[in-house]
Formats: C-alpha cells, sequence, structure tokens
C-alpha cells in the first residue's frame, strides 16, 4: 500500500485557513478583509500558480478563486487539484456571469459560483461550509490513516484471522481452514480485536471495510 | 491547431481600453455610400447628372456619324424602293411603343423630380407616340382601314403635326431645365393630367385631320410624290431642329441634353433623308433610311433611361448592402463595447461591494476595528475612481473631444510593451526580442492606444509561440521606417501560424480560437491602427509563425495636414 499521505502533525482542530486567489488588487483586498473580519485566517494569491508552488495546506482549507485569471485559470487549477487527487472546497467567484462556465465548474465539484458583485453573506456560508466539508474530510482520511497503521501492526496471521472471522466464520472454522488450534485461532484474534480498536465483531466488520474501501484488492 | 486569438487582457483594469474599443465607432464603421458614385442627392440621375466621359463620346460618335451615312445614301436615295410596306405596321408598332415607353419612364423621373422640364419632355414623346398609330393607319396602301383611296393628305399632316409637336415639347423642356422642382402637392395629378392631355390633344388632332382630309390644302400630289405645299414644311421642322439644339448646347448640360441633342441631331438626318435627298418620295432608299434614323432617334432616350435605371438599380443594391454590412459591424462593435465595458465596470463595483461589507463588519463588532474599516473605505474610493475613469474613457470618445494627438516614439513603445509582456513571455518560456531601425521613430497619435495594439499583438505572439512543442520558441518585434514617411511596426512568431480557414476571421470582434479569449483584442488592434491613418494585416512566416504587421504614417508626415 502507497504512503499516500504525509505525515500530520497537526492538532484536530488546526485553525482553518481561506485561499483567496484574484489577480485584482482591491477585490483581493476586499475578501481577504471580509473573510478577516469573520475570524478567518486568509491567505492572498494573485495567481493559481503561487497556490500551487506553495503545497499543500496542513490545516482544513477553503478556496475563493477567480474563474479568470492570468496563466492557469481558475477551472485549470480546480482540474489539476481533482487529478491530483486533492479536493479541496473551491467557492468560485466570477465577473462575466457565464451559464456554461458555472455549470463546468458545478460538475466538476465546486462548492459554490458567485457572480460579482456577491452578497457577503453567500459567500461567508460558502466558505464556512467549505471548511467544514475540509475539516470533516480530513477527519475521515485521519481515522483511516490510524486504521491503515493499525492494519499494518499487525502480524500476518492476526491479518488472516481477522478477515476471516469479519467473513463470519466461526473460531472453528478458521482453526480448520488454516490447520491451527481453535485456542490459537482466539488468541490470535483477540489481539486483533485489541490491536484495531474493536470492540465487538461489527464494529471489526466496519473497520475492514473502510480499509478494503480505499485499498487495491489485496 | 491554432492557438492565435484576439485577445483583451483582462488583469489591468483602465479607461484607456474601453477607449480604444469605441475607436471603431469614430472611424472604423463609416457607410462609404457615396464610393461608388452614388449619392442620395440624384447626382446620378440621368435628368440632372452632367454626360460622363463615356456618354459624351458615344453622342458625338452618333452625331458625327450622322452625315456620312447620308452620304453613304445619297447615290440612291431617290431610287424607288417600293415592297416593303409591309413593314410599316411593323415600324409604327416599334415607333408608338418605344415612344409611349419613354414617356412613362420620364413621367416616373417627373413623379421623383417634380422639374417641369422632364413633365414637358414626357408630354412630348407621348403626344408623339400618340400619333403613330392614326399616321400608321392613315398610311395609303398600308392597312387600307379608311379605304385605299379617301385620305390622301392626312398622313402627311400627321407627320408634320409629329415634326413639329416634338421639337416644340424639346424647347420647353430646354428653357425650363434650370427651374427648381416643383412644389410636392398633386404631383401625381400634374404629371398624369398633363402627360393625359398631351395624348388627348394628338388624338383630338388626329381626329380632325382624319375627319376634314379633303377640306385640308394637299400637302401630297398623290400617295407617293408631295405637293409644292409640302415644301413649308422640312425649312420650318428644321429650324425648330436647330432652335431645339442650340437651346440644348447652352449652359450646363446634363446627360440628358446631350442624348436629346443626339436625338434632334437623328431627326434632322431623317427630315434631310426624306424631304431633300429622297426628294419627298415615299419609300424611296432615302425615305427608308430616315424610318431607321427616326426610330434610333426614338430609341436613345430610352436606352439611355433604362441602361441608367439599370445601373442605378444595382448600385443601389449594393451600396443597401455595404449599409447593412457596416451596420451589423456598427452593431458588433456595439455589443464588444458593452462586453467590455461590463466588465470593466463590473470589476471596481464587486470590489466595491465587498469591501463596504467588510468595513460593515469590522464596525459591527463589539469593539469596532475602526482602522480595518477605515482601510477598506479607502480602497472603495479607489475602486470609485477607477470605475469613473473607465466611464470618463467612454464618455471622451462619444463626446466631441477626441483624444489628443501627439508625437509617439515608438522606438520607446515598443521597448515599454516589451518590458510589460515580458513576465508573461518569460513564463511560457518564449523568447522576446526586438530590432530596430536606425532614425527617427516617430508617429502621430495616442501613446495609451497605440502601446494597447502593440501588447495585444505580443500577447497573441507569445500565446502562439507557447504552443510550439519543440524547436525556438521566440517573438520578434521589429519597428523601421520605410519610405515613403512610414513606419512599420512588426509582431513575428514561431508558432502554429494562422489556419487559412481562421485568417479571413481573426480581425472580427469575439472571434477567437482560445477556450478563455474574448476575441477582442485584433479587433481593438485593427481599429486603433486604422484609427491612425495605418493598415493592420497579418502574414505567414518560413518554416512556421505568424508575422501580425502595421504601417502608420510617420509624425513628420501627418504634421503638415
Amino acid at each position: 500500500m502507497p504512503e499516500r499521505n504525509p505525515p500530520r502533525h497537526e492538532a484536530m482542530d488546526a485553525e482553518p485557513i481561506v485561499f483567496v486567489i484574484d489577480d485584482d488588487d482591491s477585490m483581493r483586498a476586499s475578501l481577504e478583509s471580509l473573510l478577516r473580519s469573520v475570524g478567518h485566517r486568509v491567505v492572498t494569491l494573485d495567481t493559481t500558480q503561487a497556490f500551487l508552488a506553495a503545497g499543500r495546506p496542513a490545516a482544513p482549507a477553503c478556496l475563493v478563486l477567480d474563474v479568470r485569471l492570468p496563466g492557469a485559470s481558475g477551472l485549470e487549477l480546480q482540474r489539476e487539484l481533482a487529478a491530483a487527487g486533492n479536493p479541496l472546497p473551491i467557492v468560485f467567484v466570477t465577473g462575466h456571469g457565464d451559464i456554461a462556465m458555472s455549470v463546468a465548474a458545478m460538475k466538476a465539484g465546486a462548492l459554490e459560483f458567485l457572480t460579482k458583485p456577491f452578497r457577503d453573506q453567500e459567500l461567508l456560508d460558502a466558505v464556512h461550509r467549505g471548511i467544514e466539508l475540509d475539516r470533516q474530510r480530513r477527519r475521515r482520511e485521519r481515522h483511516l490513516d490510524d486504521l491503515r497503521r493499525r492494519y499494518a501492526a499487525l502480524t500476518p496471521r492476526e491479518q488472516e484471522v481477522m478477515r476471516l472471522a469479519a467473513s463470519g466464520l466461526l473460531n472453528k472454522q478458521i482453526a480448520a481452514g488454516l490447520a491451527l488450534s481453535e485456542a490459537t485461532v482466539k488468541v490470535h484474534r483477540a489481539h486483533a480485536m485489541q490491536k484495531m480498536q474493536a470492540t465487538s465483531l461489527p464494529d471489526l466488520v466496519r473497520i475492514i471495510d473502510a480499509l478494503d474501501a480505499t485499498l487495491p484488492e489485496s | 491547431m491554432v492557438t492565435r486569438a484576439a485577445r483583451v487582457g483582462h488583469h489591468r483594469v483602465d479607461g484607456s481600453r474601453v477607449a480604444e474599443s469605441s475607436a471603431r465607432f469614430r472611424g472604423g464603421a463609416a457607410v462609404r455610400v457615396g464610393s461608388d458614385g452614388f449619392t442620395p442627392d440624384g447626382q446620378t440621375l440621368l435628368t440632372t447628372a452632367p454626360a460622363g466621359e463615356v456618354q459624351r463620346a458615344v453622342g458625338l460618335t452618333m452625331l458625327a456619324s450622322i452625315p456620312l451615312v447620308i452620304a453613304a445614301t445619297l447615290p440612291f436615295a431617290r431610287q424607288a424602293f417600293p415592297g416593303f410596306e409591309g413593314v410599316l405596321p411593323a415600324y409604327a408598332t416599334a415607333l408608338f411603343l418605344v415612344e409611349l415607353i419613354t414617356g412613362a419612364l420620364l413621367l416616373g423621373h417627373f413623379f421623383a423630380e417634380r422639374r417641369l422640364a422632364v413633365l414637358s419632355l414626357a408630354a412630348g414623346y407621348v403626344f408623339s407616340a400618340t400619333l403613330v398609330p392614326a399616321w400608321a393607319l392613315t398610311f395609303p396602301g398600308v392597312l387600307d382601314v379608311f379605304g385605299a383611296t379617301s385620305l390622301d393628305q392626312a398622313t402627311a399632316y400627321i407627320a408634320a403635326l409629329r415634326r413639329v409637336g416634338f421639337p416644340l415639347a424639346v424647347l420647353l423642356y430646354a428653357a425650363t431645365r434650370e427651374r427648381p422642382p416643383l412644389p410636392a402637392a398633386w404631383t401625381w395629378l400634374r404629371g398624369l393630367g398633363t402627360v393625359c392631355s398631351a395624348a388627348l390633344a394628338a388624338f383630338l388632332l388626329s381626329w380632325a385631320i382624319i375627319g376634314s382630309d379633303r377640306l385640308l390644302p394637299p400637302l401630297m400630289r398623290d400617295a407617293r410624290f408631295v405637293s409644292s405645299l409640302w415644301g413649308v414644311v422640312p425649312p420650318v421642322v428644321i429650324a425648330l431642329y436647330l432652335a431645339g439644339l442650340a437651346a440644348l448646347w447652352r449652359g450646363r448640360r446634363s446627360a440628358l441634353d446631350l442624348w436629346l441633342m443626339v436625338v434632334l441631331g437623328t431627326l434632322l438626318a431623317d427630315l434631310v433623308l426624306l424631304s431633300y435627298i429622297g426628294g419627298g418620295v415615299r419609300l424611296s432608299v432615302g425615305w427608308w433610311v430616315g424610318r431607321a434614323f427616326g426610330l434610333v432617334s426614338a430609341s436613345i432616350v430610352l436606352v439611355a433611361l433604362l441602361v441608367e435605371t439599370t445601373s442605378l438599380h444595382s448600385r443601389l443594391g449594393r451600396s443597401v448592402a455595404a449599409e447593412r454590412r457596416a451596420r451589423e459591424s456598427r452593431l458588433t462593435a456595439m455589443e464588444a463595447l458593452s462586453a467590455t465595458v461590463a466588465h470593466e465596470v463590473a470589476q471596481p463595483i464587486a470590489s466595491m461591494v465587498t469591501n463596504a461589507d467588510a468595513a460593515l463588519r469590522w464596525l459591527d463588532k463589539p469593539q469596532p476595528e475602526v482602522g480595518e474599516a477605515r482601510r477598506a473605505l479607502s480602497r472603495i474610493v479607489g475602486d470609485g475612481h477607477r470605475a469613473g475613469e473607465v466611464v470618463a474613457g467612454v464618455r471622451t470618445l462619444f463626446g466631441k473631444g477626441s483624444p489628443a494627438h501627439r508625437p509617439v516614439d515608438m522606438r520607446s513603445l515598443v521597448t515599454e510593451m516589451l518590458a510589460r509582456g515580458r513576465p508573461e513571455a518569460e513564463h511560457a518560456r518564449v523568447k522576446l526580442l526586438s530590432e530596430t531601425g536606425p532614425g527617427e521613430l516617430e508617429v502621430s497619435g495616442n501613446a495609451v492606444q497605440l502601446g494597447q495594439a502593440i501588447s495585444n499583438l505580443l500577447a497573441n505572439a507569445v500565446e502562439a509561440a507557447r504552443s510550439t512543442p519543440g524547436g525556438p520558441r521566440s517573438v520578434v518585434v521589429r519597428c523601421a521606417r520605410v519610405p515613403p514617411g512610414k513606419i512599420t511596426v512588426s509582431v513575428e512568431d514561431t508558432g502554429p501560424g494562422i489556419a487559412a480557414e481562421h485568417r479571413q476571421h481573426i480581425f472580427e470582434a469575439f472571434f477567437t480560437t482560445r477556450p478563455d479569449g474574448m476575441g477582442m483584442g485584433l479587433m481593438f488592434s485593427r481599429t486603433i491602427v486604422e484609427a491612425h491613418g495605418g493598415r493592420l494585416w497579418v502574414e505567414d512566416v518560413a518554416p512556421h509563425g505568424a508575422a501580425f504587421r502595421f504601417t502608420l504614417p510617420a509624425y513628420e508626415a501627418t504634421a503638415d495636414a
């Protein structure tokens, strides 16, 4: 299994960041001011390249993105992020209320598409929603990371026993299948449950499902 | 594929760009109705326009050829040439129709122009036409409607009437042609009334002549030979013809005057052949040639009118089409302008709204943050000025004051634009080069607009060069003097060039091959260059690439103008 995520040091509730990418100086400053006035941490950038160069944010984040930008456009950045498996929530703002463009953006998973000038509350709500979504996503990913780490800590025999147990076999059947004694199976199973922090058999089944859903068939 | 496209950089906002876009409204889309000679003031109407070179040449040639034809006829003029009486009804029919149609067309002219002169001429033609049937029906031995021998004099009297009536109408025409048009009221009644009266007069006169055939002093000894009384008629008519010719010759001659002179000339020839060379003998060679002259002379004005009508119609069609094209391009430019203005103004407005929202939120806090609110408010002031500049730019262009034309040093302008375009070019890994020729490179114009034109071309070239997969990626901007008194600027790229199917569209508004292009840059560039009295075009570059070139008049060349 590839190590998809770098180690995460930030606390569970690291302060979220709102990235504002707009090429218009005044527009950028106004967005920053508005977002800061409701207590957001804001980073402003004038090109999408600058954003990509900065690497992945280490906190829940939301992007406020102008559709038309010099160099790579906002829509291009959206595609790039999606391709890199980094689906940050994006709130698009645009000076051209272009239906085709907004449909494309929404289809590609944009959170909101606002036409300038927009109501501040709409933007703030969308940003809030975006941060919440990203927080949940990060939490899910962190949880999965934990599970993967724990799973990796199991011995091969324990992994085997755990999978067979989760598939609904009785200890006796597992013992027969693996040519082990029933007592040994019980010990392996207990170890696996403990290491995976599973409290019951259904819990274990859920964990296996969650792991399998993100792993290639093994 | 081709990625060159018209482009408007959207990331810097100022009033000048709007100003450039509307430059088209001042110079670009003028309706040139007059360019092919047609103007709505009637200067090409046959009745008012002066005779053209070609018309004069044709008319004079026709007049000059008359004596030759007469001379050629001389030896045989008196020879009898009977047996062709059967042609006479056809001849009469042709004469009748030709004169009637000419009269009708002239009447049409009268309805349009309301000039008394034209109406007199129309009446003259209709009068003459109406006498033709009576003349043909009474011609001895042709139709025998009235009996072969009963009418000896009517034909000659009617012929004499026609010969006197027409030059009188021409004289009336010549006398009244300088008069201003009649008042618009009653035009139809006046026109139709006059022409119908002429027809009625001709009808009643021929009726009277036929009715009193036996009472009239004899003009004819018999069906073929004239009496001594006939000797009076030709001199009178010739005098009338000559008077008509003299009257037409006098003053400024219109095309119609010229053709009427040719008509009188041929009629004169007709009469001379008939009365003197042919000895007044009917159905002689001279008489027949005279008939031919008569038909020609009757047709001249008709042909001229028809040619005029047809060419006028086609010119009208052309100018209507030209006007429609101009209107369409004006509409497109209007849409382009409004899109640009909308974009340029929407940006500061959006910024103002968001800044104001932010300021309110800072002030609404339990501990209002006045410093933050202040900063947001001062940004609003800046945005307001920015929007104001855009609006002022538009107003300047639509108002009377056009942007000032000053000497612009193209060398430093090119350098400046290259410096501005460099970051984008470096990002695209395209090399920017420039070559400027020696000497003064000054033009007269608006530096902001010309800079915008160059920067549009430059941005396109960089965009085109960036799509070259391997090999050199470069853009060369050249600026030099070319004789006589011109400055040329070219922007050459190593891109894929312009596809043939795009070539004719690239200067149109909203034409772009780039997904994010607005399709305005090239249109604006061309508009700007043309507004400065220059020309912008595109050429292919070997082995691949495109060169956009424009020329402008050098400053000294425009200074004295």
